[in-house]
């Protein structure tokens, strides 16, 4: 048999990856120089094509959200970039350098490199690669609009929080003194 | 049966989108508090020219080639506040404005000097991006040295008579702030600050 999904389930996972997108886009936007001055921490990408990097980013993940409302291939897109993101991230651990921001969610949301950000990531691409799978069509009854609607609510409020412990781990090190 | 199961489904939804919007709340409130408990002062690292001692002296061209003179009475009867910045260090960045701003505003009581160590050539290119011409800005292994600079951004300040009133690790402005606070109030540090206060907050 092969492996499908309950469009509910799949329409849950397409749903919360479009919005994960669509905010981390939309944070991008609204700071480009932080996001620049992020990008450039990372030091994989030359300093004179920094500004073309973040307008190709920013524009591959509101591609990436729209094509996760729209088509099928929009899970493997999604894929993809949290894959690209993850190799960024490990790349600077390797050199040893944590403290650099994130640039995930705004400069706001300040955030260190950590093997907990490349867990979280994992954790998204899986289920991105869930999303993938096909669907097998079914007859929708209103309970499944609350599921929908329910399932995202709360990925994204457990994702926000995951965010926010990540971000408070370095602080609670600091405190500790360690 | 089915009916009992859909309102049941319904009201676990409910609830687990409750637990998750409370856990979330949570977890935002540890972080302002860890913001609130963190050190508000610039962090004193040990090494170095002590508070209370004389800053050490240092003389030497700085990177665009002006003569620059540290340490000892100040002529004009002005602080100095030495900042240690380096090209490849994010903090320094997101400091420099706030440096420059405050350098300006206090121009009559304070003379702000940039240092740092590496390549002059990088240092130049740095300074012309930043806009820092207008400090002197030294090159020097030796000074960073003689200040037991570790972390960046350092920055140690000293009154008209060249002796070191405030120094430390800086992040922030309220953190370059607080050197001319101690200073001001005759205090080392925040640190010693919390301790005389009793440490009660």
């Amino acid at each position: 048999m092969a492996l499908e999904l309950d469009p509910v389930l799949a329409l849950a996972l397409r749903g919360g990856l479009a919005l994960l997108f669509a905010v981390a886009a939309w944070h991008k936007l609204r700071d480009l120089a932080a996001f620049r001055a992020a990008l450039g921490g990372y030091r994989l990408i030359p300093e004179r094509m920094l500004g073309g990097a973040v307008l190709a980013l920013v524009g591959a993940e509101l591609a990436t959200a729209a094509a996760l409302l729209s088509s099928a291939h929009g899970a493997s897109a999604a894929a993809l970039l949290l894959a690209l993101y993850t190799a960024a991230v490990l790349a600077n651990l390797a050199r040893g350098r944590r403290e650099i921001d994130c640039g995930c969610f705004g400069p706001a949301a300040r955030q260190p490199l950590s093997f907990g950000l490349v867990a979280r990531n994992a954790a998204l691409v899986a289920l991105a690669l869930v999303c993938a799978l096909p669907a097998t069509p079914r007859a929708f009854v209103w309970v499944d609009g609350l599921t929908i609607a329910a399932a995202i609510g709360v990925g994204a409020l457990v994702h926000a929080a995951v965010n926010a412990l990540l971000a408070n781990a370095p602080r609670l090190r600091a405190l500790r003194g360690t | 049966m089915e009916q009992a199961l859909l309102v049941s489904n319904a009201l676990l939804w409910v609830a687990v989108l409750a637990l998750a919007a409370v856990v979330f709340a949570l977890v935002r409130q540890i972080g302002v508090l860890y913001e609130r408990v963190a050190p508000a002062g610039a962090l004193m690292l040990a090494g170095g020219p002590k508070v209370g001692e004389a800053a050490p002296r240092f003389a030497s061209d700085d990177v665009l080639g002006r003569a620059t003179t540290l340490g000892g009475a100040d002529p004009e009867g002005r602080s100095t506040l030495l900042l240690f910045v380096s090209p490849t260090c994010p903090v320094c960045k997101t400091l420099l404005p706030v440096a420059k701003s405050l350098a300006a505003r206090e121009a009559r009581r304070v003379r702000l000097v940039f240092a740092s160590d590496g390549h002059a050539d990088a240092h130049a290119a740095f300074v012309h991006k930043y806009a820092l011409e207008a400090w002197p800005y030294v090159v020097s292994t030796e000074l960073g040295l003689a200040h037991q600079v570790g972390k960046l951004p350092h920055a140690v300040l000293w009154d008209s008579g060249g002796i070191v009133r405030a120094k430390g690790l800086v992040n922030s402005r309220e953190h370059l702030e607080s050197l001319f606070e101690a200073m001001d109030r005759g205090v080392a540090s925040i640190q010693e600050f919390v301790a005389r206060s009793g440490g009660s907050r």
